[in-house]
C-alpha cells in the first residue's frame, strides 16, 4: 500500500479541503499508518508553539529612540532645504518668465518650466507613497538614502545656479533639473518596488 | 506572550504613541519586544541578526504607527513588520537556497543511522526559508497566501517548503509513529 506524502499530509492539515486531496482523505480514514504519522506531525507543530520564547540579550529601546531623533533632526534640515529651494524656484520661475520675452532663451526658459513641473510631479507621486512610513529593509533604505543625498546636493547647485548671472546659466540649471527628474523617478522606483514587494 | 496590562490598555496606547509621546512608543516597545525578537530569532540564523530586526521592526513601527488604524490587532500589525523584516534580512544575507542543503547528520565522528536531534537543534538546522515558512505556519499562524506574499513566493513555494522541511524534521527527531 502506498501511504500519503509529507506534501499531502501538511496539505490535510489546512481549514478546506483542497479538491486534489480528497483521494489522500479517503487513504487516512482506511489507514492507520497514515493517521498515526498525521498525529505526529500534529504534535511537532503543538511542540514547535510550546518552544520557550527567546528574549534578546539588550534593551534596544535606546539605540531606536536616538536613531528616531536622528530622523527627526534630518527631516528638519530636509525641510529646510526644501523651503530654501521653493523660494529658489519662485526666483528662477521670475527669470523664466522674464526671459520668455526674449527670442534667443525663450525655448531653454521653456524647458526649465517644463522640467520643473515634471520635477513637482515626481514629488507628488513621491508622496502619495509616504515612503517615510513603509516598512523598508536596510539594503533598500541606504540606495534611497543615497539618491535622496544626491538630490538635496543638486538642490543645492541649483540655489548656486539662480544666484548667478554668467553666461550658459539657463543651460547649468536645464541640466540640474534634468539631472533632479532623473534621480526622483529613480527613488520613486525604489519606493514603489520595495511597496510592491512586501505587500504594503 | 506580551504584558497583558499593555494589551488590555493597547487602544490608549496607540492614541498616546500616534501623538509622539515617548513614554507610550517606549511602553510599546516593552509589550513586544520579547514576541518580536523570538519571531525574528526563529527565522533569522543569528542573534546579531534577531537583534538588528528587533531594532529595525521598533523603528518602523514608530515612524509608522500614526498609520495603525485598528484594523486587526496590535500585534497582528507588530507582526507583520517584524516578519517582513526578517525576511528582508534572510534576503539581506543570501539565504542559502534549500537544495543547498546538506542532510547528512553533523560529524559525530560515529555513524549514526537514527540521529535524534532535540527540536530546538533540529529547527535551527534547517534551511532558513523552510524554517521561515514552519515558523510562520505552524506557530504564527500564516497562511500560505499571507506567506507567499510576505516572501514574494508562490503559494505552491510555500507548501512544498512547509511539507520538506517537516520531512526533515520527522527524519533528524527519529519521530516513528506508533500505530
Amino acid at each position: 500500500m502506498t501511504h500519503l506524502s509529507m506534501e499531502q499530509l501538511v496539505g490535510l492539515r489546512e481549514p478546506g479541503l483542497d479538491a486534489g486531496l480528497a483521494s489522500a482523505r479517503d487513504h487516512l480514514n482506511s489507514c492507520p499508518v497514515c493517521q498515526a504519522e498525521l498525529d505526529t506531525l500534529h504534535q511537532r507543530a503543538a511542540r514547535l508553539r510550546a518552544l520557550p520564547t527567546l528574549r534578546p540579550t539588550r534593551n534596544q529601546w535606546t539605540a531606536i529612540a536616538t536613531r528616531l531623533e536622528a530622523e527627526k533632526r534630518t527631516r528638519r534640515r530636509r525641510y529646510a532645504a526644501i523651503a530654501g529651494l521653493a523660494l529658489a524656484a519662485s526666483v528662477a520661475m521670475a527669470v523664466v518668465v522674464h526671459d520668455l520675452a526674449k527670442p534667443r532663451t525663450a525655448d531653454a526658459s521653456q524647458a526649465i518650466a517644463e522640467a520643473m513641473d515634471h520635477s513637482k510631479t515626481l514629488e507628488r507621486t513621491l508622496e502619495r507613497y509616504h515612503p517615510e512610513a513603509r516598512v523598508v529593509d536596510g539594503l533598500t533604505a541606504g540606495v534611497a538614502e543615497r539618491i535622496e543625498d544626491r538630490i538635496g546636493a543638486i538642490d543645492q547647485q541649483l540655489q548656486a545656479a539662480q544666484m548667478s548671472d554668467q553666461a550658459g546659466q539657463q543651460k547649468l540649471m536645464l541640466n540640474l533639473w534634468r539631472e533632479r527628474i532623473g534621480l526622483l523617478g529613480a527613488l520613486v522606483d525604489v519606493h514603489v518596488t520595495k511597496a510592491t514587494n512586501v505587500g504594503l | 506572550m506580551t504584558d497583558a496590562y499593555l494589551l488590555t490598555n493597547a487602544d490608549a496606547l496607540v492614541v498616546k504613541a500616534q501623538t509622539g509621546d515617548p513614554a507610550a512608543l517606549e511602553a510599546l516597545y516593552k509589550a513586544f519586544e520579547s514576541p518580536v525578537y523570538n519571531l525574528a530569532r526563529r527565522i533569522c540564523r543569528t542573534a546579531e541578526d534577531a537583534e538588528d530586526v528587533l531594532q529595525e521592526t521598533f523603528f518602523e513601527v514608530c515612524r509608522s504607527i500614526g498609520r495603525y488604524r485598528g484594523e486587526g490587532s496590535l500585534w497582528g500589525w507588530v507582526r507583520t513588520i517584524a516578519s517582513s523584516k526578517a525576511l528582508m534580512r534572510l534576503r539581506r544575507n543570501r539565504y542559502r537556497d534549500t537544495d543547498e542543503l546538506d542532510d547528512d547528520a553533523p560529524s559525530t565522528g560515529r555513524q549514526d543511522f537514527h540521529l535524534q536531534m532535540d527540536l530546538e537543534a533540529a529547527l535551527e538546522r534547517l534551511p532558513e526559508l523552510s524554517r521561515a515558512v514552519v515558523w510562520l505556519h505552524d506557530v504564527e499562524g500564516y497562511t500560505h497566501e499571507e506567506i507567499a506574499g510576505l516572501m514574494g513566493k508562490t503559494v505552491s513555494f510555500s507548501k512544498s517548503q512547509l511539507a520538506r522541511a517537516h520531512g526533515r524534521l520527522r527524519g533528524w527527531l527519529g519521530e516513528v509513529p506508533t500505530v
